[in-house]
């Protein structure tokens, strides 16, 4: 049955059997049980708390930024170097695997991957882990990024048919990025996609000036990516070139970095790309979820990819072969680019590149959007997301002809206001916009994923609150105080005849259903 | 990937601490700066022909991103290959140098990767550069007469304001965003049209609370009342979607001259 659900995952219905939920990535559940005229009866079922395993190293208290998996009445979740198995009825934990790193960064883990009786699980260091589902005892691992060049991992890795998509992070040493696919029963490689042309004369290498720049590469592969079956095509995010900030070594459009790149599942050869954000030099990571879903665009029926970009864009593309459809900044005017060329990528403006005295651009310094999973309602055909507006400063400080690592910074985060979006995917206007309110000078905003339901409801976090609002218009139907601010992104699945949602916040993961059913 | 950084300094932190930042990135220990000292010299005379400025590669490799200078942790590999050369490569051998020339040039190796890969050393590294001013002081004074004197002025609130800040760039993000972290203050309106004035405490989509003029702790649910906060950035908020990056350099080096 596991296997069934991860060939299919759209057909047995009610699990959660993927760090999105399905293959699409629109984090949308067909489970309408609670909805608009029960959401009043919400409350906690369980909670389940991680404990006695302290700050860790370079970032604090645990968090939980993973998408539990629910398969079989059972929820698996991880944070940095800890996988943790709990009976999904009660919160009650069947067993917790522990790992001791030897370097790497423990910024985030976004989950497993299941594959029949077998999970998969990577650590800050670059090691690939399989687990036995049943007990959390460790089948085999292997490496797959070297931490000392400063990768590291944490995603959840993602299972299409017989192939394990893993993805690397790290941009402190301006190293390659890569996705490889490997094998579910032994952990081998089977093939291996660079970010970047190998060698001068390779297609997308005239977009560099040299070697030694498409060595410097970038393009991190570290958040799980989608997959459409029927065109056997998986559609990944590349994070930012390097060096970061300094762009005088790598002239060009540095593909395929900061793009979605369209593979074969099989081979892992590329079949199209899309690049956000040409050049990057702003360290705008473009891995936010690509999203698939089909609708009817001027009267035919398309097969389509929606992305909220770190840059501040919404794209839409035909996912059959990346013929672009609507471009249009959805967190100011987008004014780091002088418009759109003719495959609808934004073309940088020079002029807003980082200055040894500042350069400013009118998105917050750390980007308009971030990892934190947006959602797609086939019922309202809106686009959502969790984003930022405001206006930030970049910074040069590496002036040399070949500098390394970051090169520069991000100074600044001048009057930024967080937002959930509601985005027109034809045209991408925002439909509606709820901005977060906060006292000045009090911390705080939107967190957390997004998640629709066909129970006409949207969950996400607002500072220390788990929100349920109507998707079609924005209002607020529901709200719950939490320990600590929504820190991953919601999901929800059918267990018994009963609708779960489940939350993680901090360091405890929390479970709702309704009051009464009836 | 550089929001926890950017968060530092969004709530007003200085951004993290060498050690801080060595420790999130899994740097290892840190490089030995005398020894790095030392081996200075001895990579200019025998290294930096083949491997280059800074040790980022010419026609030999980039050592700042060499799996072997990485890995080694006691000089062992990055002594073998010293002393034996890669032939194969076209590297010479160096055998006449010693233990110590060896260990000085492994920690000056391993302080090229940290100035490079520990963005937390930025801040001292680049600290004469983020004080590198290039506007034009009499542009910036113009805009400042035009734009700034309804509410500050050269010889009274801002006078001596370029003394006051160590780098010319955190003036000049000081004057673009001069958020305050702390309580504001606001005036609610309730439905009887009471109206109380106080100390904001918490306010969110869907309360808020603040300490009134008489000290008492007062709360209502959002949705009841209305609530007017002061905004003493208004003007500062209307500059950021008007200023070029020319005018933002020609305020920066104008205030500076104020001292």
């Amino acid at each position: 049955m596991k296997l069934a659900v991860l060939l299919f995952p759209g057909l047995l219905w009610g699990q959660w059997p993927t760090y999105n939920g399905d293959y699409t990535g629109r984090r949308f559940s067909d489970l309408d049980q609670i909805n608009q005229s029960n959401i009043d009866l919400l409350k906690v079922e369980w909670i389940y708390r991680i404990q006695g395993i302290g700050a860790q190293r370079g970032v604090g208290a645990p968090t939980i930024k993973s998408t539990p998996l629910m398969v079989d009445g059972v929820l698996y979740f991880t944070i940095p170097d800890h996988v943790f198995a709990v009976n999904a009825h009660s919160g009650e934990q069947i067993w917790q695997y522990d790992y001791e790193d030897h370097g790497g960064h423990l910024v985030g883990q976004r989950g497993v991957g299941l594959y029949g009786n077998w999970l998969y699980f990577l650590t800050p260091d670059g090691w690939f882990i399989s687990l036995n589902a049943k007990d959390g005892k460790e089948r085999w691992r292997q490496k797959v990024a070297d931490e000392k060049l400063q990768y590291f991992t944490t995603m959840a890795p993602l299972v299409v048919k017989n192939h394990v998509l893993v993805g690397v992070s790290g941009d402190a040493m301006d190293v390659r990025g890569y996705l490889e696919a490997r094998d579910p029963e032994t952990g081998n490689l089977q093939w291996k996609w660079w970010s970047e042309p190998e060698r001068p004369g390779d297609a997308g290498a005239e977009t560099w000036p040299n070697q030694a720049a498409m060595d410097h590469g970038g393009g991190m592969t570290w958040l799980t990516g989608t997959y459409d079956p029927e065109l056997n095509l998986l559609y990944w995010g590349t994070g930012n070139a390097n060096p970061v900030f300094a762009g005088q070594s790598r002239k060009g459009a540095n593909l395929y970095t900061a793009s979605i790149v369209a593979l074969n599942a099989d081979t892992g050869k590329l079949v199209w790309y899309f690049q956000a954000s040409p050049h990057d030099t702003h360290d705008w990571d473009n891995v936010e979820t690509p999203v698939l879903f089909d609708a009817v665009i001027d009267g035919n029926p398309r097969k389509l990819l929606a992305q909220g970009a770190r840059a501040g864009w919404f794209f839409l593309l035909d996912r059959t072969n990346g013929t672009n459809l609507v471009s249009k900044p959805f967190s100011g005017t987008g004014n780091w680019a002088e418009g759109v060329d003719a495959k609808g990528q934004p073309i940088p403006d020079p002029e807003k590149e980082p200055k040894v005295d500042g350069s400013m651009i009118d998105m917050p310094a750390m980007g308009a959007t971030n990892w934190p999973p947006p959602s797609y309602d086939p019922q309202t055909e809106l686009f959502y997301l969790n984003g930022t507006e405001g206006y930030g400063m970049a910074y040069l400080y590496d002036t040399s002809p070949h500098p390394e690592g970051y090169g520069g910074g991000s100074g600044g985060i001048f009057d930024s206001r967080s937002a959930l979006f509601a985005i027109d995917v034809r045209t991408g206007a925002i439909r509606w916009k709820h901005e977060h309110i906060s006292g000045p000078g009090e911390s705080g905003g939107m967190s957390g994923g997004v998640l629709t339901t066909a129970g006409h409801l949207l969950f996400t976090g607002d500072t220390g609150k788990l929100v349920a609002f109507d998707p079609a218009s924005g209002k607020i139907l529901w709200h719950q105080s939490m320990l600590s601010s929504v820190s991953n992104g919601p999901s929800t699945w059918m267990l018994d005849g009963k609708q779960y949602l489940t939350i993680g916040a901090g360091d405890t993961l929390y479970a709702f259903t309704l009051a009464r059913l009836h | 990937m550089l929001w926890l950084f950017a968060l530092a300094q969004a709530l007003g932190q200085e951004p993290g601490s060498r050690r801080d930042v060595r420790e999130f990135l899994g740097l290892g220990p840190a490089p030995d700066a005398a020894a790095a000292k030392k081996g200075d010299p001895l990579y200019g005379q025998n290294c930096s022909a083949c491997h280059g400025v800074n040790a980022r590669g010419a026609q030999g490799p980039s050592l700042v991103r060499s799996a072997v200078v990485l890995h080694d942790e006691n000089d062992a590999e990055i002594g073998r290959v010293i002393r034996d050369g890669r032939p194969q490569g076209g590297m010479p051998a160096f055998p006449n140098l010693s233990k110590d020339d060896i260990h000085n040039l492994a920690q000056y190796l391993k302080l090229q990767i940290e100035l490079a890969a520990n963005r937390g050393t930025y801040n001292k590294t680049y600290g004469d550069l983020r004080n590198k001013v290039t506007g034009d002081a009499k542009k910036g004074e113009a805009f400042f007469a035009a734009n700034c004197t309804q509410c500050h002025s050269a010889t009274g609130d801002l006078a001596k304001i370029g003394a006051k800040f160590r780098q010319a760039a955190q003036l000049q993000s000081r004057f673009l965003w001069p958020a305050e972290k702390g309580p504001a203050q606001a005036t609610v309106t309730t439905a009887s049209g009471e109206m109380i004035r106080g100390t904001v405490r918490k306010m969110d989509d869907f309360e808020v609370s603040l300490t009134d003029s008489t000290g008492a702790y007062r709360w209502w649910p959002r949705d009841r009342v209305r609530v007017d906060t002061e905004d003493k950035l208004a003007g500062h908020r209307a500059l950021l979607p008007k200023y070029s990056n020319a005018d933002i350099h020609n305020l920066t080096a104008y205030l500076v001259t104020l001292r």
